[in-house]
C-alpha cells in the first residue's frame, strides 16, 4: 500500500537547524517542494548566524557556499550591494528556493523566449521579496532576474538548489539570445575562494585566431542566482 | 562599508552630532549617523583627526549648510576622509563643499535629487568608487573621464540619454552601471574600456535594428572648402584669412575611420553598428563618419555605408571579442 505524501510543517530555529532539517528532507529521491518552502519560510533570519558567509564584493553580487547537502543540494548565501542585479537566467532543470535574509530583492519573471531567440523577451510578473520571504522557481515556471533595487541598502539572500548545478543559461532581454555560463563561488564555508580562469576556444575564438596573433578567451567569474 | 571595523573606533549616534564629539572620541575612524533624521552635519566633524569613513545615509541632508563649511580645507579631516556615503538624502546638486576632498576614494549620493554632475567632479582625484544611481541626472559631463583611478561608476536609474565618448578614457574602469536610463545607443569608443568586466544596460531603449540616419544634412560650402583645405594640405598663413575662418579651420575633427584621411567640421553621418561586448549581445554602437561614402574600418570596400549586413557586424564583433570580458549582469 502506498504511503500518502504528507507535508510536514517544520520550524527551523537557527540556520544550523535549517541545514539539518534540509539534509533530512533531501535524504530520499523525491523533493516535497511545499515542505521545503515552508521550512525555509519558518527560519527567522538572524544575521549573527550567517554573517560569516556574507562576503560582499564592491563590483557585483557574490555567491557564498554554505552547505553541499551530501550532493543532493547546494545551500548558499548571496550578497547584493546597492544596485546589484543578475541577468535573466534559467535553473538547469533544478529546483530553486530563494529566501531574503536582509533587505529586499525584486524578482522579475520572464517567459522562455521563442525558439529562434529573436525579439524582446516577455515579462510575466514582478514582485519585491521582503525579509524572510521565500520564493520558488524552476524551469517549467519560467526564467527570472533578481535585483537589489535599493541605492542605500544591501541585501542578503539564502538560496537552495536541488540538484546542484554549475552551469546555466543567461538570456539577453532585448533579443532572447541565450548564452551558456559557468557559475563560481566567491567563498565556500566561510572561506574566500578566488576563481581561477579556465581557457577555452569557442567558435568565435577560432575565427578570431585567424586575425590575431595571440589571444586568450576565458570565462571570468560568472555569478548568477 | 561592509566589513566590520574595530568597534572601538566606530560609533553609531542616535541624534545630532554632540559638540564634544572630537574631545570624547579623538581616535574615531568610522562614524555612522545614518537614519538619524539629521538635517545638517555640523562643524564638530572637522576636528575629528582620524575619521576616514562617514556614513550619513537616509537623513534629511540637502539644504544649504548641510555640510560644514571648510570641510575640504579642514587640516586633518580634509585629507583623512576616504569614504563618504550620503545616499538617501535630499541633495539637488553635488555639494560644492565636497569637491576639495582630494583624498576621497568612495562617494555615494544614490537616491538623492541630483539633476546633473558638475564638471568640477574631476577635482576628486583619488575617487575610485562613485555611486550616483537613483537620481534625475540627464547627462554625463566629459570631465568625469578625467578621474584617473575610477574603477566603479554607477549611474543606473537616472534619465541619461547619451554617454560621452570621452568616458572611454577611464582606463581603470571595471564596472559601469547604466541600467534603467534613456540610452538608445552607446558610443563606439566604449570598446576601448579594456578592463571593463561589468556592464549593466537593461531597461534602456537600445535600438535593436539598424537605424538609417535619414536626416543627414549635406555639408555647407564653407565646410566643403574647409575639408578640401585640410585634406589637401593647402597651406595658408594667418594673414591670408579672416580670424573667424582661421578659428574655423582649427576646429577640424578627424574622421573616426582610420582608413579615411578626411576631416569634418559640423556635418557628419551617424551610423549604428551592432557589436557583442562585455557579455552583451548586439549592442548598438554609434559611429560618426565624415560622409555617407566613408566606409567604417572593418567593412569591405564593396559595401555601401548604409547597408547593415550580418558579416559587417560580425567583423566588428571579432574586433571586439578579443576584449570581451564575461559579464553576466542584465
Amino acid at each position: 500500500m502506498e504511503q500518502p505524501v504528507q507535508t510536514q510543517m517544520w520550524k527551523a530555529q537557527t540556520l544550523e537547524e535549517l541545514v539539518q532539517i534540509l539534509h533530512h528532507l533531501f535524504a530520499g529521491d523525491k523533493v516535497n517542494v511545499a515542505e521545503v518552502q515552508a521550512l525555509m519560510d519558518s527560519y527567522d533570519s538572524n544575521p549573527l548566524e550567517w554573517m560569516q558567509y556574507a562576503k560582499f564584493d564592491q563590483y557585483r553580487y557574490t555567491r557564498n557556499l554554505v552547505d553541499q547537502g551530501n550532493g543532493k543540494f547546494n545551500l548558499m548565501i548571496l550578497c547584493w550591494g546597492e544596485g546589484h542585479g543578475s541577468s535573466i537566467h534559467d535553473h538547469t532543470d533544478s529546483h530553486c528556493f530563494m529566501k531574503v535574509l536582509q533587505g529586499n530583492l525584486k524578482e522579475t519573471l520572464f517567459e522562455w523566449p521563442n525558439k529562434k531567440g529573436i525579439g524582446e523577451m516577455m515579462k510575466k510578473s514582478e514582485r519585491v521579496l521582503r525579509e524572510n520571504q521565500c520564493a520558488y522557481i524552476n524551469d517549467s515556471i519560467g526564467l527570472h532576474r533578481v535585483e537589489n533595487t535599493s541605492h542605500t541598502e544591501c541585501a542578503v539572500s539564502l538560496h537552495l538548489y536541488s540538484p546542484p548545478f554549475e552551469t546555466c543559461s543567461t538570456f539577453d532581454q532585448r533579443t532572447g539570445h541565450k548564452q551558456k555560463v559557468r557559475m563560481t563561488f566567491y567563498s565556500q564555508f566561510g572561506e574566500r575562494t578566488p576563481c581561477t580562469l579556465t581557457s577555452g576556444l569557442n567558435k568565435m575564438g577560432r575565427k578570431l585566431n585567424q586575425y590575431l596573433f595571440w589571444f586568450r578567451f576565458s570565462y571570468s567569474q560568472c555569478l548568477l542566482v | 562599508i561592509r566589513s566590520s571595523p574595530n568597534p572601538r573606533y566606530r560609533q553609531r549616534l542616535p541624534g545630532p552630532l554632540p559638540p564634544g564629539l572630537a574631545r570624547w572620541f579623538p581616535a574615531l575612524e568610522v562614524l555612522d549617523v545614518s537614519g538619524t533624521g539629521l538635517a545638517a552635519l555640523g562643524s564638530e566633524l572637522l576636528s575629528l583627526p582620524r575619521l576616514h569613513t562617514l556614513l550619513a545615509k537616509n537623513n534629511r541632508l540637502g539644504g544649504p549648510g548641510s555640510l560644514p563649511k571648510g570641510l575640504a580645507e579642514a587640516p586633518l579631516l580634509g585629507r583623512s576622509l576616504r569614504v563618504l556615503n550620503l545616499s538617501g538624502n535630499r541633495f539637488a546638486e553635488l555639494p560644492a563643499a565636497l569637491l576639495g576632498l582630494r583624498g576621497l576614494q568612495s562617494l555615494s549620493l544614490g537616491s538623492n535629487r541630483l539633476h546633473s554632475i558638475p564638471p568640477e567632479i574631476q577635482e576628486l582625484r583619488s575617487l575610485e568608487f562613485l555611486y550616483l544611481g537613483g537620481n534625475f541626472i540627464t547627462s554625463i559631463p566629459p570631465e568625469l573621464a578625467s578621474l584617473p583611478s575610477l574603477s566603479y561608476l554607477v549611474l543606473c536609474d537616472n534619465k541619461i540619454q547619451s554617454v560621452p565618448p570621452q568616458l572611454a578614457q577611464l582606463h581603470s574602469l571595471r564596472s559601469l552601471s547604466l541600467h534603467n536610463n534613456l540610452l538608445t545607443y552607446l558610443p563606439r569608443e566604449i570598446l576601448n574600456l579594456v578592463h571593463l568586466e561589468e556592464l549593466s544596460l537593461r531597461g534602456n531603449p537600445l535600438v535593436v535594428r539598424f537605424v538609417r540616419d535619414l536626416t543627414y544634412n549635406p555639408p555647407s560650402l564653407q565646410e566643403l572648402a574647409g575639408r578640401t583645405i585640410k585634406s589637401r594640405n593647402v597651406s595658408y598663413t594667418p594673414g591670408d584669412l579672416p580670424g573667424n575662418l582661421l578659428r574655423y579651420l582649427h576646429l577640424a575633427s578627424n574622421c573616426p575611420n582610420p582608413k579615411c584621411g578626411g576631416v569634418y567640421f559640423d556635418s557628419c553621418v551617424r551610423q549604428i553598428k551592432f557589436v557583442d561586448f562585455c557579455g552583451k549581445y548586439r549592442l548598438p554602437l554609434m559611429h560618426y563618419l565624415c560622409s555617407p561614402e566613408c566606409s567604417s574600418p572593418c567593412s569591405s570596400a564593396s559595401q555601401s555605408s548604409t547597408s547593415q549586413s550580418e558579416s559587417d557586424s560580425e567583423d566588428e564583433a571579432i574586433v571586439a571579442a578579443h576584449r570581451m570580458q564575461k559579464v553576466l549582469l542584465g
